[in-house]
């Protein structure tokens, strides 16, 4: 189990780096969920257990700087739980999430523990020592690392099996509870998404995407196709329109796009 | 430590002029280090923090171009300082502020002008942004990578990296480019170019969203209630009858209603917490 521990730990500590620095992605659960059931020696339920994860996130990113629950450290908590404990990913869920929303605490404490550096930045600025600006900046995902490796290494080495223990004793009702919640959670995610983007001019592309996966049963990629299909029609009919009438459009909904999105 | 504070600030103040000592302008940039500043752009973040954000890393992105086109070592110091203080704007689009920022440096405008477009640039990017990578471009990827890894297919982590890293780095690359060919002339381009770009990548993501709304919230009765006697499952019986998925799209908009409202995330999260117990608790589901 040390071992074990201690790759997830290490991996855990190259998806944090991923998060802020490279954001090639690979700290998605559906990336950290495979890798961990690669790990573990189960990667069918690593796979399945990310894909779950992943939509629960789908609607959690910084948007506008604001860190939602970490996502690094509830994919990788939550994958390693279900293959350990032998439970269905979306009970995962519900043990993932508190991790994630302690997990998103502590990076806001880093974050502003961060603050004073600054100075010395402006410091080595003023002297034009751009190498040791070059180290300041190296520091920081040395820091990410760190926090992300013992993070995870702790609960997985120390908690694996008395978690799987304990949620052994738990009553059906409520790991049957948690995974009808963690099967409704990514409405929540949904609806931050919809926060952001939802206005009445786009209600009729919801409608049709809606309407293809519930009633025609379309899969994801065919409504997707679809849907840039008619942004590329929208978009060149646009082009078409007096260049006066779009200005004033524009306008007006560009203040919106800023305020919603910002 | 109050006093000594405005000490500092009043220094690093006087310490950025708006001229130069070297004003001489001098082509010096060349593909390379454009290239080599886009890929130290994968670092903005590194010494994020709540007081300058990016300004740190910001700064690290454009040392190699900075370097290159003052060399005044005053200059340069100037420059590095100007470019410290906060900056914030989308990890994703950065390159374009970076490639427009080194154009203008390497063109000697005055620091009042650098600095003016760099603050104009960064909050806008930041909206588009967010509506590209976050709402648009990962629900995408990541909904069709799901789709395939929920079946224990391997493809779907792969699909979902390959499908998100060919837009990410094409985007840093070609926008650092594009940036710096076009100077400031990007920005009027950027102002005609934002809405028709934003407007598509909002139905593209709504019909996207409204669909993963229908395909992956899992929200099912399997209450089944007496009606005389006639066993009803008030699932397939009554609520598929009304509409398929109408819980999921119901419980989305409540969510989101009550975001609205101003509720947390958070407070959502345990709502559906509860929810999931309580109502297997009473054999609601």
């Amino acid at each position: 189990m040390f071992i074990q521990a201690l790759l997830i730990g290490l991996w855990a500590g190259i998806a944090g780096i991923d998060q802020f620095n490279g954001l090639t992605h690979i700290h998605r659960p559906i990336v950290t969920g495979a890798v961990v059931g690669l790990i573990l020696g189960d990667f069918t339920t690593g796979l399945i257990a990310g894909a779950t994860l992943e939509l629960v996130w789908a609607g959690m990113v910084p948007l506008a700087g604001a860190q939602p629950p970490n996502v690094v450290i509830g994919g990788i908590i939550g994958t390693a739980f279900a293959i350990l404990s032998g439970q269905a990913p979306e009970v995962a869920v519900g043990i993932a999430v508190p991790f994630a929303v302690a997990g998103q605490a502590l990076i806001t404490l880093l974050f502003t523990a961060y603050s004073p550096i600054m100075h010395k930045m402006d410091t080595y600025a003023m002297e034009g020592d751009t190498k040791s600006i070059d180290r300041l900046n190296y520091m920081g995902p040395v820091f990410l690392f760190i926090f992300f490796f013992v993070i995870s290494f702790l609960p997985i080495y120390f908690g694996a099996e008395q978690a799987a223990a304990i949620v052994g004793l738990l009553p059906a009702w409520l790991i049957g509870g948690l995974g009808i919640a963690g099967g409704i959670m990514p409405a929540v995610g949904f609806a931050m998404l919809l926060k952001i983007m939802f206005k009445w001019t786009y209600a009729p592309f919801f409608a049709m995407g809606f309407v293809a996966a519930a009633y025609l049963n379309l899969p994801i990629l065919a409504v997707a196709i679809l849907a840039v299909a008619i942004a590329g029609y929208d978009y060149m009919a646009q082009g078409k329109t007096p260049k006066a009438a779009t200005a004033v459009a524009t306008g007006i909904d560009e203040e919106e796009d800023y305020s919603d999105g910002i | 430590m109050g006093s000594k504070e405005t000490v500092n600030m009043v220094n690093k103040e006087d310490f950025i002029k708006n001229t130069y000592n070297d004003p001489t302008i001098e082509k010096v940039i060349t593909k390379k280090d454009l290239n080599k500043m886009v890929w130290r752009s994968l670092m903005l973040q590194a010494s994020f923090n709540y007081e300058r954000m990016q300004g740190g890393g910001w700064t690290f992105g454009l040392i190699p171009g900075l370097k290159k086109i003052h060399k005044d070592k005053e200059d340069l110091s100037v420059a590095l300082l100007d470019h410290m203080q906060f900056f914030n704007t989308h990890p994703f689009l950065v390159t374009f502020v970076q490639g427009i920022i080194i154009a203008m440096e390497e063109n000697k405008e005055d620091r009042a002008t650098i600095r003016g477009i760099k603050v104009a640039l960064m909050g806008p990017l930041g909206g588009i942004g967010d509506a590209m990578f976050w709402l648009t471009l990962l629900p995408i990827a990541g909904g069709i990578g799901a789709s395939l890894s929920s079946q224990g297919n391997v493809a779907g982590p792969i699909i979902f990296l390959v499908a998100f890293n060919i837009v990410h780095f094409g985007l840093r690359f070609f926008l650092m480019h594009y940036g710096y060919n076009t100077g400031t002339k990007a920005i009027s381009s950027l102002k005609e170019g934002t809405k028709k770009i934003s407007r598509a990548a909002s139905i593209v993501g709504l019909a996207v969203v409204g669909a993963l709304i229908a395909s992956y919230v899992n929200f099912k009765l399997g209450l089944v209630i007496q009606a005389g006697e006639i066993p009803v499952n008030i699932q397939e019986g009554v609520i598929d009858q009304i509409m398929p998925k109408l819980l999921p799209l119901a419980y989305t908009f409540f969510c989101y209603w009550l975001l609205k409202k101003g509720k947390s995330p958070l407070t959502l999260i345990g709502m559906t917490v509860l929810i999931g117990i309580l109502g297997s608790l009473v054999g609601l589901f």
